[in-house]
């Protein structure tokens, strides 16, 4: 789950009652010297957080009062405080968290996935992606775009609104039944040009005709979320018919259930500037936290209900964090309260599929803006996720231009014993 | 074999080819693969150990003690002990490290990897003993044009080409095909000449030629059809990453389609490609450059632009240019020439700094990833109005740099007639702070807002002549740092100056009030002949301004004149008040830093604004300008120089990282490559012509290997992209060197001859059916021991479907269009940009018409491998999906064609419905119809034919009679057969 924009972890996860004491202080020369910011110029202020936090009972890990449903799943989740990247601009940091490099044309981390693992239900894609919010990522399709690896590896855009997946439906008019007689006439004609000129390439389109016909069924019903009963829909929140997130997540247990191996949801508006209250990290911030509290609460409740979530990885983020200071656009005061984009020090959390739960990786400085010791580039974790799914970052290569391209890069890597159970 | 001698290297050089019988394999890897005489041959038998044992550590990247597999200097000149000693294995410390038994001094290290075999140690004994020969990469030696063999089967050739294909078909044993139907060589051959499918027509035309010439009279009029130049340039936009949006986040509109026009017509003229290069390269460098060779440089403007708030433009600038280095060597030069900008190449003998040498070539122009794509140039939407646009925008062009010199005679910059003004008093609206030094200099302290409004009180200049011009330097905060990693710029939108006594008080800064003593300025001097906006903008507070934008690299000047020269009063002074109300003021305060101003008596200023010729010529500019705008034009982002005064400084990026400078690089070319000929100056010219000059190796293989790969499939080096030691070797090296040597030489780069040469070929004309034999010996027909047989291109599906509907729009050129595309593909981040599906015969035009925004493709052509454009994409992956078969199932525009196809059916095809299907066959292959597929198709029609009675509601959607509807049904299916979506 990518929450577009970059959530503010200091208003939701890393806790920092220090950076409320200083609340209002000029920042320290040692945080800006050197340092490069998308908006912030000059000398900023230390901007405290803004909505209260509390400890959880049971885990002891502190949360923000923004997320009351998803704290009760804390003892499932483990938060990486001290995940770092090196861009603070979100069409390319987007895309180095997606594909590991900040530059377009690598592949994506669900295409490596994908690769990897092949997928075990033939009648959907192995790789799908739901999108709300009402706006595309900053990083665009390339995001789960296939880079250097074939295309047939590339995430499928799909809808939770009109036809789930593009040209998925039959055009007006045409029954399936009479779909099915095209397809049969499909592989008999192509069947004798095979007989005829031998081409092999023949046999392969036909079993694709044919898959897309079983396609055709099995996505619809995979996509009809007005099969579920009124309790799921209670859990979740949901309006079959629209585009949400909370839509996106009940989709996202159903393709679970159907074998689909990678499933990503994208949602759009994290991106907590205070050019208005509407993007602020108050109101703004919490008109988020709405959209997601129940959903995403709704997803871990009902994976581990059913017996999914233990071969199940759930990862909750964004593409970077942000600054502790109160953002001074262009150099001036601004209105609402807001912070600028923040690469050094953020947070994401995982639950699910091998991760020890109720537990937190890492420690930022009393003001939330670097690790304490060693952060965690977005490599390790993509190892570490892909360890999770049983591969070995080093070992999974695709040869292109004269390299045997990874996604974690030529730079050092570890995988995160911690955080595993 | 000979010997050449180059950079200091010995090279030898055998032209492989020479084949044992009895020791043929069926292997890509064919560049020689035979044992001669126990010599040692370094490519096959040396470098191959070198690179899986050595190279990790003593490679490109890596040079443990200095030592390089690679480069065979860092091997023989070794002091004390050469690594390798010709001649002398034993007193080689190669030789003794990789038999050593003492493990701390065992190569490859015992913990590294096990030992070298036994076999391979002797192998490097006697090649060192042999001499230790080294051979370049045979990429890098430039084509020579092979011995053409005479194989058994002579009379079945055409050419050379068929011989050499011959000769390997004959040593594998196989055979070539039966010559391919009329019917099946026209469709291959229409649809990779033009991408078109030929019409029924033109097929029983030519299989009713029975004249020897038929088939080139077909070649020929498929050549000269204007639909050739859309189709090649097709190929050509993925390599130059076209796009009509700019990238990344709000991945806005750009307007580049005249580029792409260019291109279209660049093919369709036959323009040689070493023309095709050097214009699109460097066009706008070219003596006496036309309108058409500046927008040939739109070639390296397909860059994308990001202007997502809070980007820095000096590092996109800076990936734009990589990018302009990388895609010029993968599409020219097929080379991973990339790996080597935060290392010396890992396989190829490229140094870390020759990638910042070429870079400094590219560093030079003025584009700096500004949202509005500056330096644009207007280009006319008649292109007969081309040359009327060109006369008048080199006159204008004449007229700036004449008023350009004249001010700098008097000095903009520098010049001793000026005489420093000492500030009083500086301040700042905005909460600026300012603060200025006893030497006249004033700064700012702390946050600088933007907005911020300078008021500056000064003292007028010694003496009492009256002051004739003011001149405002701003420099840069660390002039030594600028020069390399450019600082942030400024623009200045307005600048005022008032003449006040000394208790005044100074007045509101407001733009819409004089001030007290205010004195008219009338005339603007900046330091470049053509900025993109006019200076005279600061003398108001209308839009426009003149500064550094975005950036800095080092001193910036502009000089004002009052239009009277001014007398200051005893006593008075001066205030200056300099407004920053331009710019992209959003996210990042464009205000000056640092500055100082100067005053000057020198009467020449006045005399100059004041002279006849000078007024006359600003009359003229203002004419011509006028006229110019009167030409309805569009504009378009091109590559043009910067002005020598602003050349940049190019430096090494440390480990890649562009914020850390190394040394200072000067242009160069790769010691890999023969050095530049004629040209005395290695720029962007130069380098052009250095691409295509006669010994590069490289240039003219990789274009015909792109050309071959298009007409079969799969490319005689397969990796199109990498033509180095870590890409495939050549399936039929002879073969490409034969059509490099003709393409260049023979032909002079004359593309239209190098195709007709080929898809005349024997092998071009094979058949394409498979027998088990030759699947078994020639899978993949890497041999081309048949015709190609390849699914058609995304841009082909599209563009067949109109045709064989009748609905296909011959309109060219211009704006992209937009076909009907599913609702919700476009909903990129701050941006408003709708699709309105185009009106008219617009939706019907060929693909390469299709608008392409880079992070919302085209869905129909993406799921058939269209790529994204974002970079150069020198391959497309050819997939087999089920979700291509959905598109062309059911996207509404292949629907639209299959019920327009239907109506065809039934107005050629004759009464009855099989006619009909018939003829729908043959229109969709160009090949007689099969009994049976009549027959399974008839069947179908009953079937839909049965639902639209039954139900009328069904076919009601369709807006169609139950016979059009049930016909619909089976063009659909036509349209989806595996003989339809091949070529």
């Amino acid at each position: 789950m990518h929450m577009a924009g970059a959530p503010s972890q200091l208003e939701l996860f890393d806790y920092k009652p220090e950076l409320q004491k200083l609340d209002g202080q000029v920042c320290p020369s040692e945080f800006l010297e050197g340092k490069r910011f998308a908006f912030i110029t000059g000398v900023p202020k230390l901007l405290g957080p803004a909505w209260p936090f509390h400890r959880e009972k049971q885990t002891g890990l502190w949360i923000s009062s923004l997320l009351p449903k998803f704290e009760k799943h804390l003892d499932k989740v483990c938060m990486i405080h001290t995940m770092q990247t090196d861009q603070f601009n979100h069409a390319p940091a987007q895309l180095l968290v997606h594909t590991g490099s900040q530059n377009l044309g690598a592949a994506s981390f669900g295409s490596w996935v994908t690769y990897g693992l092949g997928t075990v239900n033939e009648n959907l894609p192995g790789f799908i992606v739901l999108l709300s919010g009402g706006t595309n990522p900053d990083g665009g399709k390339s995001l789960w775009g296939s880079g250097f690896l074939p295309s047939v590896y590339q995430g499928v855009q799909c809808r939770s609104e009109g036809d789930p997946v593009l040209f998925l439906k039959n055009p007006p008019g045409v029954t399936r039944e009479l779909r099915g007689e095209m397809v049969d006439r499909i592989r008999k004609i192509n069947q004798r040009a095979y007989e005829d000129l031998g081409d092999p390439e023949t046999l392969t389109r036909i079993a694709q005709y044919e898959m897309a016909y079983r396609m055709q069924a099995s996505a619809t019903d995979a996509f009809d979320i007005s099969q579920e009963p009124p309790d799921i829909h209670a859990l979740y929140g949901t309006q079959p018919g629209r585009e949400s997130f909370a839509n996106n997540c009940l989709l996202a247990r159903r393709m679970v259930e159907r074998g689909v191996r990678f499933i990503q949801l994208f949602d759009w508006g994290w991106d907590t500037h205070g050019t208005g209250d509407d993007n602020s990290v108050g109101k703004g911030l919490k008109r988020k936290c709405d959209q997601i509290d129940q959903p995403v609460s709704a997803l871990l409740t009902d994976l581990h209900q059913r017996g999914l979530l233990e071969d199940t990885l759930v990862v909750w983020g964004g593409e970077f964090g942000r600054t502790p200071m109160q953002e001074n656009r262009a150099g001036m005061e601004m209105a609402f309260k807001g912070r600028d984009h923040h690469p050094s020090a953020f947070t994401i959390w995982v639950a699910g599929g091998g991760i020890r739960g109720g537990c937190s990786y890492g420690e930022t400085d009393p003001i939330g803006y670097n690790p304490v010791g060693e952060g965690v580039p977005v490599r390790d974790l993509h190892a570490t996720l892909l360890h999770l799914m049983g591969m070995d970052h080093k070992r999974l290569i695709y040869p292109f231009q004269g390299l045997d391209q990874k996604i974690t890069g030529v730079k050092p890597v570890r995988v995160l014993d911690k955080i595993l159970a | 074999m000979h010997f050449m001698s180059k950079s200091g290297w010995v090279w030898r050089y055998r032209i492989a080819g020479i084949l044992c019988s009895g020791l043929v394999l069926f292997s890509l890897f064919s560049w020689s693969l035979v044992v001669i005489g126990g010599e040692i041959r370094f490519a096959q038998e040396v470098r191959p150990i070198f690179n899986k044992h050595c190279i990790s550590c003593h490679g490109g990247v890596k040079r443990a003690g200095g030592i390089s597999f690679i480069i065979r200097d860092s091997l023989i000149g070794k002091k004390p002990q050469p690594v390798i000693v010709p001649g002398k294995p034993e007193e080689s410390v190669l030789i003794q490290r990789v038999t050593s038994t003492d493990p701390k001094k065992r190569m490859p290290p015992p913990e590294h990897a096990a030992a070298l075999s036994a076999e391979q140690i002797e192998v490097l004994r006697r090649w060192i003993s042999q001499g230790a020969l080294w051979e370049p990469h045979w990429a890098l030696v430039p084509p020579k044009a092979p011995v053409i063999p005479r194989p058994k089967g002579d009379q079945w050739c055409r050419g050379s080409l068929d011989r050499l294909i011959l000769a390997r078909l004959e040593s594998a044993g196989l055979e070539p095909a039966r010559e391919a139907s009329r019917s099946e060589w026209m469709r291959r051959v229409s649809f990779d000449l033009t991408g078109l499918p030929p019409s029924l027509d033109d097929v029983r035309g030519f299989e009713a030629d029975t004249g020897v010439d038929a088939h080139e009279k077909v070649v020929d009029r498929l050549l000269a059809s204007p639909a050739f130049g859309e189709r090649w340039a097709t190929v050509w936009l993925d390599m130059a990453r076209y796009a009509d949006s700019m990238g990344f986040e709000k991945d806005s509109a750009r307007t580049i389609w005249p580029w792409r026009d260019w291109v279209i017509r660049a093919f369709n003229q036959d323009m040689p490609f070493d023309q095709f290069t050097i214009r699109q390269l460097a066009g706008d460098l070219m003596a006496n450059a036309t309108l058409e060779d500046r927008i040939a440089t739109g070639f390296h403007r397909n860059t994308q632009n990001n202007s997502e708030g809070g980007t820095d433009d000096e590092e996109y600038r800076v990936a734009a240019v990589l990018d302009r280095v990388n895609t010029t060597f993968e599409a020219w030069q097929g080379l991973t020439f990339k790996c080597a900008q935060c290392h010396a190449h890992p396989y190829e003998p490229i140094e870390h700094k020759e990638y910042f040498q070429v870079l400094s070539v590219f560093n030079q122009t003025r584009d700096w990833d500004l949202r509005e794509e500056f330096p644009l140039i207007k280009v006319p939407q008649e292109q007969a109005e081309f040359g009327a646009a060109a006369r008048l925008d080199l006159d204008i062009s004449k007229l700036r740099r004449a008023e350009f010199a004249d001010a700098q005679n008097l000095g903009v910059a520098g010049s001793d007639n000026w005489s420093g003004l000492m500030p009083v008093a500086a301040s700042s609206t905005h909460g600026t702070r300012l603060v200025h030094r006893p030497d006249g200099e004033i700064r700012t302290e702390g946050t600088v807002a933007h907005y911020s409004r300078f008021t500056v009180e000064l003292n007028p200049p010694a003496g009492d002549a009256p002051l004739t011009a003011l001149r405002l330097e701003v420099s840069p905060i660390d002039a030594s740092k600028a020069r390399l990693t450019p600082e942030m710029g400024f623009v200045v939108s307005f600048i005022r100056l008032a003449v006040v006594t000394s208790n005044q008080p100074i007045e509101s800064v407001e733009a819409a009030k004089p001030m007290t003593g205010e004195v008219v300025l009338s005339h603007a001097f900046g330091d470049e002949a053509e900025p993109f906006g006019d200076v005279n903008a600061v003398l108001s507070p209308d839009k426009g301004g003149w500064g550094a934008l975005p950036r800095m690299i080092g001193k910036r000047s502009i000089v004002v004149v009052p239009a009277e020269p001014l007398k200051v009063p005893p006593g008075a002074r001066l205030v200056v008040v300099i407004y920053h109300d331009e710019g992209p003021g959003d996210f990042a305060a464009l205000v000056m830093t640092r500055f100082r101003l100067a005053g000057s008596t020198d009467p020449g200023w006045s005399a100059m604004v004041r002279a006849e010729g000078f007024k006359a010529r600003r009359k003229e500019l203002a004419e011509l300008n006028k006229e110019r705008a009167s030409i309805q034009s569009v504009e378009m982002p091109v590559i043009s120089e910067v002005e020598p005064q602003f050349q940049r400084a190019t430096a090494m990026f440390v480990r890649g990282n562009w914020l850390d400078k190394g040394a200072e690089v000067s242009p160069g070319v790769p010691q890999l490559y023969p050095p530049p000929g004629s040209t005395n100056r290695l720029d962007r010219l130069g380098f052009a012509r250095w691409l295509v000059q006669e010994d590069n190796p490289l240039t003219a293989r990789v274009a015909v290997n792109r050309f071959w790969e298009q007409l079969f499939g799969v490319g005689i080096v397969e990796t199109l992209e990498n033509f180095g030691s870590s890409g495939e070797a050549p399936s039929n090296p002879e073969l490409l060197d034969h059509l490099a040597v003709r393409f260049q030489r023979d032909l002079k780069w004359d593309i239209k001859k190098l195709l007709k040469d080929i898809v005349l070929s024997a092998t071009y004309r094979q058949e394409a059916r498979a027998t088990q034999e030759k699947l078994a010996k020639d899978p993949r027909n890497r041999l081309i021991s048949r015709g190609p047989r390849t699914r058609l291109t995304a841009e082909m599906i599209r563009d067949q479907s109109l045709a064989l509907s009748g609905l296909l729009s011959k309109k060219m050129y211009g704006r992209p269009v937009m076909p009907v595309q599913p609702e919700g593909i476009w909903r990129a981040a701050y941006s408003s940009e709708k699709w309105v599906v185009s009106p008219g015969d617009d939706r019907f035009r060929r693909a390469i018409y299709t608008y392409v925004r880079r992070t919302a493709g085209y869905p129909s052509v993406v799921a058939f491998d269209s790529p994204s454009r974002d970079v150069c994409t020198a391959r497309r992956l050819r997939t087999n999906t089920p979700l291509q078969a959905l598109v062309t199932l059911n996207d509404p525009a292949h629907l639209e064609c299959a019920k327009a196809l239907a109506l065809r059916m039934q107005k050629e095809g004759g009464g009855t419905a099989a006619d009909q299907i018939r003829r729908g066959l043959e229109l969709a292959t160009g090949a007689k119809a099969v009994g049976a597929d009549v027959d399974a198709l008839l069947s179908l029609y009953g079937q839909a034919l049965d639902v639209a009675r039954k139900s009328p509601e069904d076919t009601l959607k369709l807006d169609a009679s139950p016979e059009v509807y049930a016909m619909t049904i089976v063009a659909s299916t036509i349209l989806n057969l595996d003989a339809v979506l091949t070529r």
